[in-house]
Parts: structure tokens; sequence; C-alpha cells
């Protein structure tokens, strides 16, 4: 055993964490998909030669939780059979994966000839087979409708790129751009491994294992601690699921009771509703993740992303429910369970810390266009990144965020840049512009939705959009108020309005159909006659709120030619 | 004469440059409300020490370059000017939703940044091209006057014009603009297909708005300037400093009031350039370590690296501008233990007031000059030389209480834990320069500057493997000595989407021209001779349906030709170095996004003045012995202590060893030498290689 030296650890944590962003920085710069390049709809880390996670750059969390135990599982699918100059791909949700879609690649670390670490990275792909360009496929009651299935396959061995393999995958994938994106990501490990090997061969294998599990340890006594700051007790929380794509009408229960006990915490799922027979299923590290990341938003945001910080929690979701399906559902939806997952943890917590959790965020609704553009002759995919970002939720003594986009990711994954969308797809971009009053009334308000308009561009184009929030807004605490309602419409040429379905296919869009979108605000927190009057007004000048809802929700009387407080009205409206 | 002139938050340092070689450094308290105050009174200051009037002294001055934050405070203290925005309908709001990040995920008291035009002066035009820039909607003129009217009422100082896709056809923003100069004369105007015509939308809405935002300070702040040196008789030149590390003439910076944003630290690697290249060197890392910032930059072929991607207090600013890293770290950094008991230091900086606990102004944080004292590197009288006495005891207590204690340290294991952290945190800052942009930092000299940053220089560079440091002998005004060292520099960008194979290379050469004429006709109004004029010629290039792009420098001669083929070489091994592969030989097409040219018009530079040899010996700078905490042994020992100012040309100390001037200290670790060489700055090398350093300063 080594002795510690502490201010190493603090050195190496640092370390650790600007490899993994330099690893992010290799990634965003060279793929080419929207999702990957602009959205950030990535995460890259480094794991010890056991899989235990050193750190994690997470651009959109509910993907980042599954690259250890996916690592695990690799390790002991190929047991002493792993070398270097491997490169190994996964995406399989029945051996640890989260989603169809976020294909990983693991890169071994070796030094001397023996394995000391792992470089790993994983993206939201274009495409993924199944039946489906861009995999949502709503119809889908089993995986092989949904995706091509790679459980840990070797697509380099000792270095030797295996051909036949490679060939293999991507004949089964729709576009170019995936084999392409696929080699950025082994290009983001490279960078990871030669960051790692660096840090190895400057301090020595034993100063680097010794040290690596000293800062596991420190990690957890942060966690612990944060912890500790909770009262005991055990809570309960619930949240709606809608439509699960198959069974118009449908609704499933999302039920967590979060037990505290000094030092450590349960999120047990177990009387959640069953699984469903379409795609809305969630899989065991999907639903762990959007565990750990809503948990994370209430504790300090300060603290080093290993191992050592999830030792502490505890998940029980047992397999057969909603959050959990058993093989071989459909389970592409899964990622998007974690805004009502979010929500029912959230409602739990709210009596026992109710300075530290916000209130409800808007729900994911996103869609996405496929189709051939005809400006270029050349096929393309676009996940609308742009009109899916509703607003949060407020907390107290803090307005929510405006435009923000689902908790899963809390602003990590960003719009298109406007003039980027119209050079890569054929569409025309109408609105993008705040949602007057969108968000939910509060003494903190919930921070703004969005209008998007844009006009399809190229004839037989596919939609599809799948998400939440079209139902129940997102919620208000203490006396804040509900917000807006997430909707999609499709307005045809001749007029015809087409109001999709929060989980939907439309073929055959003709050019020149307006995509009108609708993301909701986040809710509202504390009593909206407490807001601060002044801050009404200027929301109204700025056209963020209207004169009708600082009269009727906020009690605040704005003068409409100078945009002052009526003082004297607003005391009276506000004491009635 | 020339004058380089830095004005700083507390301090303005001035470097003067005499004909014959000879120069002196000057500092003054800088005035915020009107730093060309303080501007004057270092200038009269310098008249009386020569016991000159200042009217009889300026006739003399031959180049005054002024490197300004004046743009730069505006923004950070949202003092700029009250500016109004004209967009296009239904984008409005791209200017505040930043693409909708949020920096910090997990943190749900993290607030977005005030725009700097709030949303009811953001007035949406009808008007609308497509992608390629062909009209799709005709301007409603209406629409700009409408918007006029608002601004009218509301009494804005600035407007900003940037239209969707404007970079490929800028007639609406011209229309937009004849209304808003004929309705509003006098009112500052920025249009973005004049500032920025490059693709990205929320780059260029965002760049156009810090123009109109800082414009008419800085425009006003120029003339008074002008006008006083005007009053005192300069009939010199008068320089002011830019981000992207040249120089350019006030006339210009008016219009073009964003070039200014980040001029701070950007007169930093031209000096790092002329210290390293006296030596030979093409390449350096330079670092400035000051009371809350570090900055770091790297320079190759005596040329900085430059980004479009830079920001200011989280507003893009695409202009070009040198890519310098700017890490929470400086001699006020705090240090504190988190929850995991794990020591950190910084971000949080006690700064100047109340500064750290060892300044005894009420400081009770123990910060990294506090833990530099207990350690033995900062002498506690001789600290700016001797104006400020440390409060050594307080700095112990603190240390032992906030640190030691909660560690179970002693208070020496604990300060010295604070200045391995720190220095690991800067050495981070120069990875990212470096390392992050594929260098490797081994094969790089460091150039180190600021009041602590030689403290602190062998343990940066003993963690990134670098062998050799130079520290200038102007390193406490290292910006003011860089400004009088920079060049005219005019930079423009043309987008031009299109795969190689489709290139109309005519159309190409066109752009190239026109942006030469245009910084032909720029250098010319500030009295450039042809012979003077430099060319730097570059593409961002892309495999085909990627999103972001690689700046690959080309040269004249393939433009001229318009060979394409040889304008792509450059491309693949740039894109593997950086990103760890390239596709040269799977074939894949390669497209293009942007064509850039800097103007270079080359000034006249002071010389430096060379010493005489003065042997080997140091013994006669020797000032005595202290102890000194060593980090590779982790304990004290007695080291020499020499005086700075009486080591001359050809000098030899041996580490360990601290040398002393007034606003520096340095310490040598054992494993480092330092010469001083002919120009009075010093090098530090590591013994054991010393042939490989030595000639260079010898030579």
């Amino acid at each position: 055993m080594t002795e510690i030296d502490k201010i190493l650890v603090s050195v190496l944590q640092r370390r650790f964490k600007s490899i993994t962003e330099e690893m992010s920085i290799a990634l965003a710069r060279t793929t080419r998909s929207p999702i990957l390049c602009e959205a950030k709809d990535f995460v890259t880390g480094l794991y010890d030669a056991r899989g235990k996670m050193l750190e994690q750059t997470e651009n959109l969390p509910i993907l980042s939780f599954s690259l250890g135990p996916v690592c695990e599982y690799i390790l002991k699918y190929y047991g002493d059979e792993i070398y270097p100059g491997d490169v190994i791909f996964h995406n399989d949700v029945f051996s640890m994966g989260n989603q169809n879609n976020d294909v990983a690649v693991y890169k071994p670390i070796f030094y001397r000839d023996k394995l000391v670490a792992w470089a790993a990275c994983k993206g939201h792909q274009a495409d993924i087979g199944g039946n489906v360009a861009g995999g949502y496929n709503p119809n889908a009651t089993e995986v092989w409708q949904e995706a091509l299935r790679i459980p840990p396959v070797k697509v380099y061995e000792k270095g030797k790129l295996r051909k036949d393999v490679w060939d293999l995958i991507f004949a089964n994938i729709r576009y170019d751009i995936v084999a392409e994106d696929m080699r950025a990501e082994i290009g983001s490990c490279v960078v990871g491994e030669r960051g790692l090997l660096a840090i190895v061969e400057k301090y020595g294998i034993d100063v680097f294992e010794s040290h690596k599990d000293y800062l596991f340890q420190a990690t957890e006594k942060m966690m612990k601690a944060e912890i500790r700051t909770i009262p005991n007790g055990t809570y309960h929380g619930e949240a709606n699921v809608y439509y699960d794509g198959r069974h118009p009408g449908s609704r499933f229960k999302i039920r967590v009771d979060i037990t505290v006990r000094d030092e450590e915490i349960i999120f047990d799922y177990s009387e959640t509703d069953p699984q469903t027979n379409g795609f809305v299923n969630g899989t065991f590290t999907s639903s762990a993740s959007a565990t750990v990341l809503t948990f994370l938003q209430m504790v300090n945001p300060d603290m080093p992303h290993n191992d050592g910080m999830i030792r502490p929690i505890k998940i029980i979701i047992p397999e057969g429910t909603i959050l959990n399906a058993s093989y071989p559902k459909a389970t592409t939806f899964g990622n998007h369970l974690c805004p009502p997952n979010a929500d029912s943890i959230i409602r739990a917590l709210a009596s026992a810390i109710p300075e530290r959790i916000t209130a409800g965020w808007n729900q994911l609704l996103c869609g996405l266009t496929t189709g051939t553009d005809q400006r270029k002759n050349a096929k393309f995919v676009d996940i609308v990144f742009l009109g899916l970002k509703g607003g949060s939720g407020a907390t107290k003594g803090v307005d929510g965020y405006d435009h923000i986009g689902m908790i899963d990711a809390s602003g990590g994954v960003l719009d298109q840049d406007y003039e980027m969308f119209e050079q890569q797809t054929p569409h025309l971009l109408l609105e993008h512009e705040y949602w007057r009053d969108s968000a939910g009334a509060g003494q903190y308000r919930g921070g703004l939705g969005i209008i998007t308009k844009f006009m399809i561009g190229s004839d037989d184009t596919t939609v599809v959009t799948f998400g939440d929030g079209d139902v129940e807004p997102a919620f208000g605490l203490f006396g804040g108020k509900d917000s807006t309602l997430n909707k999609i419409n499709l307005i045809y040429p001749d007029d015809r309005v087409y109001k999709t379905t929060s989980k939907d296919l439309v073929e055959n869009v003709p050019a020149g159909t307006v995509w009108s979108q609708r993301a909701g605000g986040g809710g509202g927190y504390g009593d909206p006659l407490k807001r601060s009057a002044a801050v009404v007004a200027e929301e109204v000048r700025n056209g963020i709120i209207s004169f009708e809802s600082a009269k009727n929700d906020y009690g605040v009387i704005v003068d409409p030619d100078t945009y002052e407080v009526d003082e004297e009205a607003t005391g009276r409206a506000r004491r009635e | 004469m020339k004058i380089g002139i830095d004005v700083g938050g507390t301090f303005t340092d001035f470097l003067l440059a005499e004909n014959d070689g000879t120069s002196s450094i000057y500092k003054v308290l800088s005035t915020p409300r009107d730093p060309s105050v303080g501007l004057l009174n270092g200038l009269r200051e310098m008249s009386g020490t020569r016991k000159m009037t200042l009217e009889d002294f300026i006739k003399e001055v031959d180049i005054i370059v002024h490197g300004t934050t004046v743009t730069t405070n505006a923004v950070l203290t949202y003092t700029g000017a009250k500016t109004g925005l004209l967009t296009t309908k239904g984008l409005r709001d791209a200017l505040e939703m930043r693409r909708g990040i949020r920096e910090e995920q997990y943190n749900n008291r993290y607030t977005n940044v005030k725009p700097l035009v709030p949303r009811y002066l953001r007035q949406p035009i009808e008007e609308r091209l497509d992608y390629k820039g062909d009209v799709i909607t005709d301007l409603v003129e209406e629409d700009v006057r409408e918007a006029v009217q608002t601004f009218r009422e509301e009494n804005v100082e600035a407007v900003a014009i940037c239209f969707m896709n404007s970079f490929a056809n800028k007639t609406h923003e011209e229309q937009a603009a004849e209304i808003i100069r004929k309705e509003m004369p006098g009112k500052y105007l920025t249009v973005s297909a004049d500032l920025l015509p490059s693709i990205r939308f929320y780059d260029r809405i965002s760049t156009t708005v810090l123009n109109s935002y800082v414009g008419p300070i800085l425009k006003s702040y120029l003339l008074s300037l002008t006008s006083k040196l005007d009053d005192i008789g300069f009939s010199g030149v008068l320089l002011i400093m830019q981000s992207n590390g040249g120089v350019i003439s006030p006339d210009i910076a008016m219009d073009n009031a964003a070039v200014t944003l980040l001029s701070g630290p950007a007169a930093g690697p031209v000096a790092g350039i002329a210290y390293t290249s006296i030596q030979g060197y093409d390449d350096c890392i330079t670092v400035d370590m000051g009371g809350t910032s570090f900055d770091a930059a790297l320079i190759r072929n005596r040329t900085p690296l430059i980004t479009t991607e830079g920001e200011i207090n989280r507003l893009r600013l695409a202009l070009p501008m040198l890519g310098i890293v700017t890490v929470g770290a400086g001699g006020g950094s705090i240090g504190w233990i988190d929850e995991g008991g794990l020591l950190r230091m910084g971000p949080q900086s006690a700064g100047s007031l109340p500064g750290p606990v060892c300044y005894d102004c009420g400081g009770k944080k123990p910060a990294c000059t506090d833990a530099d004292l207990i350690l033995g590197y900062l002498d506690k009288d001789f600290f700016a030389g001797g104006k400020i006495p440390l409060n050594y005891e307080k700095a112990r207590a603190a240390i032992k209480e906030q640190i030691a204690d909660k560690l179970n340290y002693s208070v020496e294991e604990a300060a010295a834990g604070m200045y391995s952290v720190i220095n690991s945190n800067m050495a981070s800052g120069v990875r990212e320069v470096s390392v992050k942009r594929g260098f490797d930092p081994r094969e790089f000299p460091l150039v180190v500057a600021g009041g602590a940053g030689p403290i602190h220089a062998c343990e940066i560079a003993h963690e990134l493997e670098i062998p050799v440091i130079i520290i200038p002998k102007e390193s406490s005004i290292f910006c003011a000595a860089g400004m009088l060292m920079s060049d005219l520099k005019h930079d423009f960008v043309r987008t031009y989407a299109a795969s190689f194979d489709e290139i109309d290379i005519e159309r190409f050469q066109k752009l190239f021209r026109e942006m030469e004429a245009e910084g032909n006709r720029l250098l010319s109004t500030e009295k450039i001779p042809s012979e003077r004029i430099e060319y730097r010629f570059a593409l961002d290039l892309r495999y085909v349906k990627q999103y972001h792009e690689v700046t690959v420098s080309v040269t004249r001669e393939a433009v001229e030709k318009g060979n394409l083929e040889s304008l792509v070489t450059g491309f693949h091994p740039e894109h593997n170095r950086l990103y760890g592969y390239s596709l040269e030989k799977e074939g894949t097409p390669v497209e293009l996004i942007n064509m850039r040219l800097s103007c270079i018009g080359r000034t006249d530079k002071p010389k430096f003045l060379e010493e005489d040899f003065d042997g080997a010996d140091p013994a006669k700078a020797f000032k005595g012995t202290r102890e000194v905490y060593i980090p590779s042994a982790r304990k004290f020992q007695t080291i020499n202590v020499y005086d700075g100012f009486k080591l001359g040309y050809g000098n030899m100390v041996d580490g360990p060893a601290i040398i002393e001037q007034v606003n520096t200290s340095t310490f040598v670790t054992p494993d480092y030498r330092v010469a001083s060489d002919r120009y009075g700055s010093y090098t530090m090398y590591l013994k054991d290689r010393e042939e490989e350093f030595k000639g260079r300063v010898f030579k």
C-alpha cells in the first residue's frame, strides 16, 4: 500500500475531469449528426480496470450512468480475452444499455500489458436500423422492431479492424454518417487513452490505484454528508405517464418510496405500474440514471462524478415494471420516462427539503423529421431540438430557467443554430420565441416555454413525435401555479390541421406543411401575490407576461402606456 | 520614443522605450471613471522625472500604444449604451436564449445572463432571405420606421441590425441601415454583415449587439483621449490594442468597438514572442499570474493561436481573438476544505481588498500569497520592495485554523498543499491551451509574467515537464511591453459554403481580392506603406457533413493558382492532430465554409538594450540566506537569496535559490539553474539539460 498524498488526490481528480472534457470536445467537433455535434446528446468518461467510474462529462446525463454497469458487463463477458488495441461497441438494452440509439464505444487502456482503465463514450446515433428511420417506432412491441441489437462486439481486436464485423453492423443502418460518427467516438476514446496513460506513466500504477481508491472514498464521504442533511424518513411520490403509443387514453403510474436513513438513501419503485405493451418502457439503467441525475440537482453541484458519489444511493426497480421492462420488450421511449420519474421524486421530497427542490419541469415533447433534402438529393434526419426546450420549475428564491428543456439534460442540450438548421435540413424557420404566459405563476415563476414554427421543405417527409406533457402541465408548488401544455400540430398546405399525439408517426408530409409546436413552461414556486410587482411590470413590458395574467395571476395592475405598476390598484387587487 | 500603456483595474502600467534601446517602467493609480486622467498623470510623471514640461516631453513621443478595458468593463458591469436591435420577425429571442444552454446543469440556482438588449427593444422586422441569400420576403420598411419610433421614445443610444442569412446577402440589412442613418443621425450603428459576414446566427447577433453596446463608450473615451493628447501637442501616432493581438487606429476602433473587448491580456503573447525569439525559439507558452486570474496562451511559429469561439460574461463573441485561457487562480485565490475533506484553491479570490490575510487589511481567509509567505518564497519585509509589510503571524493562524487543523497537517504541510494545488490548477490552464489543442507542452519554453508568476513557475513547469522557463525583465508590466511590439492587424471573413469539387474558383479568388482591397484601404488610412503589409490566408474546412470546421492556413500562391488540391493538403494532418483520426485514406470529401484573411501592417519595434558580459559569478548580487520550503524534499532548507537588480549578463544562479526584485520574487527549485541574459531577463533550465539551453542564452 503506497502512502496517500491527499494533495495528489485533488490533482488527479482535476486531471480526470479535464481528460473527459477533452474527449467531449473532440467528439463535438468531429461528429456529423446535429444530434451529436450541435445538441451534444452524448457522454464521455473514464473507468477503472473494474469498470468503476473515475469521471464523466455528461452533456446529457440520462445516458451516462449506464456506462459503468456496461463496462462491468463487458469485463465479465470477455473475461481474459481483452487485449491492447481492442475497440468494443455496445447498445444492447438487455445487457445494461439504456437506449438502443445510444451506441457506446469502449477502449481498454493497457499499461505495460496490464489493463489499467477504460475510456468510453456514448452518443445518440442518427439511426440504428429497425423499422423506422431515427429509431422512434411507436408501433413497436419488441426490440427487433426498434433496432439492431449490439451486445458487446469487438470492431477492432489487438489494433486490427474486423472489417467483416464493421460491415455487418453498418449494413443494417440507414445513414452513412453513423459509421463516421462512430469513428469520431473511437477518436474521442483515443484522446482519453492518451490522457490517462500520461498520468499512469508519470505517477506509476500503484500510486494511481491507491489514490483513485482514496478519491472514491472522499467523494463517498461527501455524498453521505449531503444525505445526512435530509431528515430521516420514508417519502412517497407519484407521477403519471400518458399514452403508450398504441392504446389511446392509456395511463401509467410511477410510484417511488424514498427512504433516508442517516447516510444512505434508497429509491424503491416496487409499487410502480407494470410494463406497457408498446415502446413506452424504461430499462434499469435509463431509469436509474434518471433517479441519480434528479437527486444530483438537490445536492452540492460541485461534487466530483465518480463511483464514490453513487455508492450511498440504492435503487430498487423490479423487472417487469414500466421502468424496467423484461426481455424482449420495446424500450426506445425509456429515456423519456425521466421527466415523470423526476416529478415523482420531487413530489416525494418536497416536504423534506422544500428549499432545495424545484417545482415541476416542462416534460419533453419532441419531434423529428426525416426524408430527402431535394436541394441536395441527400437524406436528412433532424431531431427538432430547438422546439422541445420548455421551462424549468422555479425554486425558492430563483425563477425557473427559460427555454432550458427536459430535466434529463438540464440545459446541456442546445438548439441547432438557426442558419445551420436551414443549411442542413430543407426547412425554413418561421418562428422561435418565448411563449407569453407559458410559465407557471409564483413568487418565483417557472421558466418560459417557447413557440416554434417552421415550414417543411421536402415532399414525403416523415414526422415522428415522442414525449409527454400534453395532458398534464408542469406542476406548481407551495402556492405556485401549474404551467402550460405541450403540443405539436402539422398545418398542411391546404390548411388542414393534424394534431399529433405524444407518440406519433406521420408519413408523406408534403413540402409547405408548417410544423407548429408549443413547449410549455415550468411550474411556479410560492404564492404569486408575493412576487415583486416591479418585476411583473418589467415582464409585461417585455411581452412575456400579458396585462391579463399580471392582473389575474399576480394581482399586479400595470399601466398600459408607461408600463409602471399602478401601486394603488395593485394593493387593492392583492388584498382581495 | 514609444510608450506602451496598459490600463488595469488598480494600476496603469507604462513602458517608455527610448530610441537608444533603454527603457523605463512607470506605474500610476488607475482612474476608472475616466481612464484618460490616469493616463495623462502617467505622462506627466514621466516628463517630471526628465525635468521637462509635459508639452516638451510629448513632442518627442512618436507612438503611443494603448490597451484599454473600458469596453470589457462596460459589459461586465452592464454600463454600456442603451441599445436597440432590429432582427428578423419571429427570431428576436435568439440573443437572450443563447441556444438554451445552462452552463451548470446540476445547479438549479444558476440563472441566465441578463441580455444586453431587453426584449422590448428587440424589434421584429418583416423580411426573409433563404439559406443561399435569395429573397423570400421583401423588407417591410414600415416595420423599421416603427422601430425607430420606439427607439426614439426610449432614448436608445445605439442600434444593432442582424437579419437571418444576411451573411449571404446584405441588401436587407443595408436597406434598414439607410433608414436608421437617416432617421437617427449620429447614433452608433452596427450592421452584422459588415462586422461579421459569416454563418451562425447566434454568433453573429450576439457579436453585433456587443459591438453596439460598447461602441458609444469606446468612441467617447477615445475622442476625449485624442483631444487631451491634442491639447498637449501630441503629434505622433496613437494605436489601440485589440483582442486579436494586433493594434488598430482609434478611428477604426470606434466603428468596430467589439475588437477591443478582450484586449486586456492580448498583448502578453506578443511580448512572449519577442522574449523567446531573441533566443531563436519559434514557439512558446506564455502565462501571466495576477491577483485573481491566470492567463495562458500558446504561440506557434511566432503566431499566437486564434479562436472565433470566445465569450465575454457568457456572451458569444465570434470575432477572431487570441485563444487565451483564463483560470481562476492568482495570489488572492482562497484555500478551503470541501465536504469530502479535500483541499481546494479558488476560484474565490480575496482580490486586492481585503486581500490575503497577510496584507493585514481585514482579510480572514487564507490565500495563495499567505502560503507563499509561510513557505519562505516571500520576504515579509521586502514585499513590493518593502512598501507593504506582511503579517506572518496572522497568515499562519488562518492557515492553521482553516486548513491545517482540518487535514491534521502542520501549518507548513498545509501551506505546501495550497502551493501544490494552485500550481496544479494553473498547470491545467496550460494544459488547456496545449494538450487540449493537440500540442505537447514539453516542447515549448514557458514565459512567465505577473507579480506572483515567478514564485510558481518552476513547479508549474515541473508538473508539465517543461524544461525551460523565461522570466522577462519587464515581467510585472508584461502587457505594456507587448503593446509596443504589436503590429497593425485587420481580420476579414467571408462565408462560402461549398463542397471542394464544386468551388467556383473565380468567385473564391474574387472574395479574397475583396477582403484584400478592404485591408489595404484601412492600412493606407493608417499610413502603412504597401511594402510593410503582410497577408495571412486561411480556410475553415471540414469533412462533408461535419458541423465544425478546422482553420487551416494556405499560401497566397495556392489561392492565386486556384489549385484546390494544394489548398486542402494541410487539413487532414491537422484534423488528426486535434481529434485522433483523419479520413484522408477513405477519400472523404472536404467542404469549405469560411475564407479568412488577416492584413498585417508591420510597425517599428523598440530595440532591446544589451548589457555587457559580467561573468558567471553572481556573488555581488548575493543578499543573504533564508529558510525556504523545497517541495521535492518536502522540507525547509536554508537557501541563497539574490538581489535581481544586481545580477548582470552571464551571471548564473543555481537552484535552490530566491531572486528578489521590487515587484516579483523568483523561486528557483533545486533542479533548475538560472542564467541572466544580455537583456536582463532570466532563463531557467533543468540543470541536467544545460547543453540544450545554455547556448541559446549566450549565443
